[in-house]
């Protein structure tokens, strides 16, 4: 595929894809949620940090030494990127009560101090990688455990406890298993197209490998 | 070295790709955006309902014949899985009136009205009228009573308020419409 398929194809269609496999929550009725206007916030930080790392050069996507047509390319994928960072950010964040506040309050926090701390482009996709995949246990597979309905008389005894103890703000609506699969499929995408987005060149000095910004802040 | 037809056939093709990348990305978020908006919950409902965009939608006109003959013989259950058959992406608003007529005569009693029956009438007539251009929607039936959305609607409406004129004892005199 070349730069320009990339950009044009790849990149947009994916986070596109992105966006609509995250909106899927199967319950009593398959609804398609957007995300949140908090969502979308936490998208601008994510790509602020995206860019900051190195992992995406926006220089590469939108400049005006590029043709109108390759810019309107750039767009796209620069709101694509930004819609999809959203749209995973709220398939993240549990759907209802304190577990729903907390959640967001710490990628909030997570995300300013990842941008804080600086990384470059490999930390920041390890550093993203086990951030999702830690909410993501925690929602799809502790939450959804706790709230799961049926189940054996001890489950139901832990979840009429829970629920007393926390005046029913932990449970959370029941989803259909189907649901966790396919943020699964989206989080595992979104991670895939922030691979692929074109990053900053690096050049090589005396056999290391040196960003080009770093070198000239330092 | 590339020559200069090449060079030329090189560019043609980046050309091509952006510009074909850009009309089938715009394309996609259209269509993620009607689906947002118009949230389907089957595929024949986001078939039918994209095709009702570009115009090209058309109920089965044999369901529903069908479906006009049970909901006559007061069969309603019935009529309402042939209109079902007959509008399966829920975008035909004929279809849909009498699917709430449907609910309405079913849910209709002289000493009491079904809440429930009542509540998926009033959906249908929702979306009866949300499928009209102007939110008017009247239907030429000699065999109805109400022929307007709005008649049916405050019927449905009247018949899920609670108040005091359901201790009137001469309401058991009302007739169905």
């Amino acid at each position: 595929m070349t730069g320009a398929g990339r950009e044009a194809i790849v990149l947009p269609l994916t986070f596109l894809t992105v966006l609509l496999l995250g909106s899927v929550r199967v319950a009593e009725t398959t609804v398609l949620a957007p995300p949140s206007v908090f969502a979308l916030v936490l998208g601008l930080l994510f790509i602020r940090i995206v860019v900051q790392s190195g992992t995406l050069a926006p220089q590469r996507l939108l400049a005006s030494s590029r043709s109108t047509l390759a810019n309107a390319n750039g767009l796209a994928a620069l709101i694509g990127l930004w819609l999809a960072a959203a749209q995973v950010i709220a398939v993240l964040i549990p759907d209802s009560g304190l577990p729903r506040i907390v959640c967001g309050l710490l990628l909030l926090i997570l995300l300013a101090n990842t941008a804080a701390a600086d990384p470059d482009r490999t930390r920041l996709l390890r550093s993203l990688t086990v951030t999702f995949g830690a909410l993501f246990l925690l929602k799809f597979v502790v939450l959804a455990q706790l709230s799961a309905p049926g189940g054996g008389r001890l489950n139901r005894i832990l979840q009429t406890l829970l629920e007393g103890m926390t005046l029913g703000t932990l449970l959370q609506p029941s989803q259909h298993a189907v649901t966790g699969y396919l943020a699964l499929a989206t989080i595992v995408l979104f991670l895939v197209a922030l691979v692929l987005l074109p990053m900053r060149s690096v050049q090589t000095t005396g056999g290391a490998l040196v960003r080009n910004d770093r070198e000239s802040r330092e | 070295m590339l020559s200069a037809d090449g060079r030329n056939g090189a560019a043609r093709r980046e050309l091509n790709t952006r510009l074909g990348g850009l009309t089938v990305t715009i394309a996609y978020a259209v269509l993620i955006a009607w689906l947002f908006s118009h949230q389907p919950q089957t595929v024949a409902q986001i078939t039918g309902g994209l095709a009702a965009t570009i115009g090209g939608y058309r109920i089965d006109e044999q369901a529903f014949t069908d479906g006009l003959r049970f909901f006559r013989n007061d069969q309603f259950v019935e009529a309402r899985l042939a209109l079902g058959r007959a509008d399966p992406a829920l975008r035909d608003a004929r279809t849909q009136f009498y699917v709430a007529y449907s609910y309405y005569r079913q849910g209709w009693g002289r000493l009491y009205h079904d809440d429930s029956l009542y509540a998926e009438g009033l959906k249908a007539v929702d979306r009866a009228v949300a499928l009209t251009p102007d939110g008017r929607l009247s239907i030429d039936d000699g065999d109805l009573r109400i022929h307007t959305a709005d008649e049916l609607r405050a019927e449905l409406e009247a018949g899920r308020r609670h108040d005091g004129s359901d201790l009137n004892p001469m309401r058991i005199f009302r007739e169905r419409k």
